[in-house]
């Protein structure tokens, strides 16, 4: 791949970065004009936009794209700097469809002008704001910018009319508000609003140490906050270059999965709810709260649990852990054959999911998709397979892949992937190693090397990327954060383009939203 | 003469107007009942305790919710068409009163019989619809009115499977009295020669008084609360209440054409007729906390290609057989 690049972009800087301690294999330097030809090269050869976003440098702005591949691990950071007063850059949203927004967010986080972007309206922000949140130091909003905020004004015909799907809808699932015209049941087009949950959390980030941030994460996804909090802490690791116990990795495995299996129930409950079967929801809960107890006993809360540490964990596990763990496994195979018998086969369920909501192969890389959404539509991109981390590379596991791309496929590989979650777990704990839960001499204040690192780990709603950047003191320089339900609802407008507003609602269930976590 | 005129019509009345009472009684507490079965069967079905509270096994629990709902504020929002918005939850409990007088409770307790009962139970099973459709529209509220659309359309769709199935029964008994159905059923209950009849019949009943798996009216995950989504307090609970008198009374007509009435033996004809309609809720029951929902075009489709062909078939098949 390295030769193909050099062959093809022949006027761009390119070094080759330590994979194992940064994060990704090439970094390239390209400029304002060379970059519509990169993202066309990338695109051409079936890259996906993993994140684009800006790190404020004061004496310039750096526009920070990352290109990965679906199925050889092959990650490219490409970097434009840019001005910056009156910074402008030109858009690459018409070759990659998730670039739309994330574009929008760089424009009202940095000011950054997206030449020939189709609406740069605000994606996040409120109307009294004055100045642009992440750049360092203030920079004011110049009046024409102030316009863009707020939402526009919707006009009715007599055909059609706007319904708001939220932000307090029975099925949005928390605050997500979609604005959807209709024409009687059919929907002509949805325009997700986000924002009401935005707490900024990369710009406080920003403004404590990283023990400090520690909490954090697990606030963005409440649903799977050990796998956010995994992700922050072992970023901080792989800049810090701390070396975490096998023990410790072991159970940050075993936990983790187990979140990963409570964050799919609660998703199986509100999906059928959503469809209109109330029952499951409580057989899901019934199920979910057996979880609860067991990560409540060791790490001494419920939903937000800070339970990792940097270099190990909060405390070490005991029999009674192991035990519960394994009494639960024995439990929850039996109650998988329950969910199948009461959904999976219910006819009217599977009218009402199969070839619903299809999510084409190119539509899923074009939206940088991932999770069980991206492996509904046929492709094996599991970080937990492609860059192990924590000790999955010790357990042995399948990703479970379907073809088809609708809801029905999207809900099997969820049910599958709870068996996977079983597996791993059964296996984790028979491997368990004794030792140490702490790395020695991990320093109470925490200062990393001068740098940046991308780490990514696998939620249970898909790629989630955490990138940092170290000026080497206590505090971190710029801590960006990839999450995967934002270029999940980006697919949504299109999938919900012409169908019932039934289906809309089955297809939004199917993407296993967090709003908090789109919203930071 | 016109004395003996006047005097029929006033026993007529008095007699109608008691067993008026009688049934406006019965229905409420039925109703209330019925939600507190409602609450049961739900948390049995997901492995919960339910209502236990209030009253044994909960039982008063209904008296507690209708004094909270009570207590509650009857907020009217500001843009609704106040006669319609006011006039919507009344409305919708009338048609279920009048139908119940035309059900033979017992070979001997029953209101009135009038020669063609069958269809003043079809006549006023209608009308509620039509108080959806106020309501809906009167609340000035697009959740709300999509609701109510919804509910006429599918009315309209089930409306006539459900009465081609009567027609059937009709056939066989050669009235349209109840009680003379009732009667005909003395060997045989209908359900057993009838099977398709009835079958489509209930479907067709449940679709008609909204339920799971066809409450798409009220289908809280698309519409938030459908065509009450504005109503709070007794409004709200009139026509939470409807629901369940609907269901009654469907679950009645159905005892009475398909399940042989008040017959059966030993026990006295009330407890019978009483006995299977509630299985009939029951089953309602049942269906709501087990289906998922179906969707619009699903709905219509099922109706229109499947449930009507079907009861036209059903309805020639045994005009063929009697006439042969």
């Amino acid at each position: 791949m390295l030769e193909k690049i050099r062959a093809e972009l022949p006027e761009l800087s390119i070094s080759e970065v330590s994979y194992p301690e940064r994060g990704y294999h090439l970094a390239m330097d390209a400029g304002r004009e060379q970059i519509l030809k990169v993202v066309g090269f990338f695109d051409k050869n079936g890259f996906y936009l993993e994140d684009l976003f800006c790190v404020d440098y004061v004496e310039y702005l750096e526009l920070v794209y990352f290109f990965n591949n679906h199925c050889g691990l092959f990650r490219v950071k490409t970097v434009v700097r840019l001005e910056p007063d009156k910074p402008t850059a030109p858009t690459i949203s018409d070759i990659y469809a998730i670039a739309h927004w994330y574009e929008r967010e760089i424009h009202e986080f940095f000011g950054v002008y997206f030449e020939n972007h189709p609406n740069l309206a605000y994606l996040f922000l409120h109307d009294g704001l004055d100045s642009y949140p992440l750049r360092k130091g203030t920079v004011k909003v110049p009046e024409e910018d102030r316009k863009l905020l707020g939402s526009g004004a919707y006009k009715e015909s007599e055909d059609t009319f706007f319904v708001n799907l939220g932000p307090q809808h029975p099925s949005t699932h928390g605050v997500l508000r979609v604005v959807i015209k209709m024409d009687g049941e059919y929907i002509l087009s949805a325009e997700p609003m986000l924002g009401y949950l935005h707490r900024m959390h990369e710009k406080m980030a920003e403004n404590r140490n990283y023990a400090q941030f520690l909490p954090n994460p697990g606030r963005m996804d409440y649903l799977s906050a050990l796998n956010f909090n995994l992700a922050y802490v072992e970023t901080v690791e792989k800049i810090s270059g701390i070396i975490v116990p096998e023990r410790a990795q072991y159970i940050r495995t075993i936990t983790c999965e187990l979140n990963r299996i409570s964050s799919h129930l609660l998703w199986l409950g509100a999906f059928l709810a959503d469809l209109g079967g109330l029952t499951p929801f409580l057989y899901a809960f019934d199920d979910r709260e057996n979880i609860l107890d067991i990560l409540e006993g060791v790490t001494g809360s419920r939903l937000t649990y800070s339970y990792f540490r940097f270099g190990g964990l909060f405390n070490d596990v005991d029999e009674k852990f192991a035990d519960g763990t394994r009494a639960f496994l024995e439990r929850m195979w039996k109650r998988l054959d329950i969910y199948d018998q009461l959904i999976t086969k219910n006819v009217i369920f599977i009218n009402r999911t199969k070839g619903v909501g299809i999510l084409e192969r190119d539509m899923v890389r074009k939206f940088g998709c991932s999770g069980p959404v991206i492996r509904g539509s046929g492709v094996p991109f599991d970080m937990r397979k492609l860059e192990p981390y924590a000790a999955y590379q010790h357990t042995d596991f399948e990703i479970p892949v379907a073809q088809n791309g609708d809801i029905l496929d999207r809900y099997m590989i969820r049910v599958k992937e709870i068996e996977t979650s079983l597996r791993i777990i059964g296996s984790a704990l028979e491997k368990l190693p004794a030792g140490p839960f702490n790395a020695e001499k991990v320093p109470k204040k925490l200062k990393p090397p001068k740098g940046d690192v991308y780490h990514t780990v696998e939620s249970p709603r898909g790629q989630l990327g955490v990138y940092l950047v170290s000026d080497g003191s206590e505090t971190p320089h710029r801590m960006r954060w990839r999450v995967p339900s934002y270029s999940n609802l980006m697919t949504f407008p299109f999938l919900a383009q012409g169908v019932l507003i039934a289906d809309a609602v089955a297809i939004l269930g199917s993407l296993d939203l967090v709003i908090p976590e789109i919203d930071r | 003469m016109i004395d003996q005129i006047i005097d029929i019509i006033g026993v007529l009345n008095i007699r109608v107007a008691i067993g008026l009472a009688n049934v406006l009684g019965l229905i409420t507490i039925s109703a209330m009942v019925l939600t507190w079965a409602e609450r049961k069967v739900a948390g049995h079905m997901q492995r919960r305790i339910a209502a236990k509270e209030v009253g044994p096994f909960g039982l008063i629990q209904p008296v507690a919710d209708v004094i909270k709902l009570l207590g509650k504020e009857m907020l009217t929002p500001a843009d609704v068409e106040k006669p319609l918005y006011y006039l919507g939850p009344i409305l919708i409990f009338v048609p279920v009163l009048v139908s119940f007088v035309v059900i033979p409770f017992d070979a001997r307790l029953q209101v009135m019989d009038v020669n063609v009962g069958i269809l003043v139970i079809l006549a006023f099973s209608s009308l509620s619809v039509l108080s959806i459709l106020i309501a809906g529209w009167g609340s000035n509220n697009k959740y709300s009115l999509i609701g109510s659309i919804r509910s006429v359309a599918q009315n309209i769709a089930y409306e006539i499977p459900l009465l081609l199935s009567l027609l059937a029964v009709v056939f066989m008994s050669n009235s349209l009295s109840m009680k003379e159905i009732v009667e005909a059923q003395n060997d045989v209950w209908y359900v057993f020669k009838q099977p398709i009849a009835f079958l489509i019949f209930f479907i067709a009943c449940v679709a008609e008084t909204n339920r799971t798996p066809f409450d798409l009216p009220e289908g809280e995950s698309e519409l938030v609360a459908g065509y009450h989504t504005e109503y709070s307090g007794m409004r709200f609970a009139l026509f939470f209440l409807a629901e369940y008198t609907s269901m009654l009374i469907v679950s009645a007509v159905a005892t009475t054409l398909f399940l042989g009435g008040y017959k059966g033996p030993v026990l006295p004809g009330v407890v019978w007729f009483l006995g299977k309609t509630y299985f009939l809720v029951f089953l309602m029951l049942w269906f709501r906390w087990t289906f998922p929902r179906v969707r619009f075009d699903q709905l219509l489709n099922f109706s229109w290609k499947i449930l009507m062909p079907l009861s036209f078939l059903n309805l020639i098949a045994t005009g063929a057989l009697l006439k042969l």
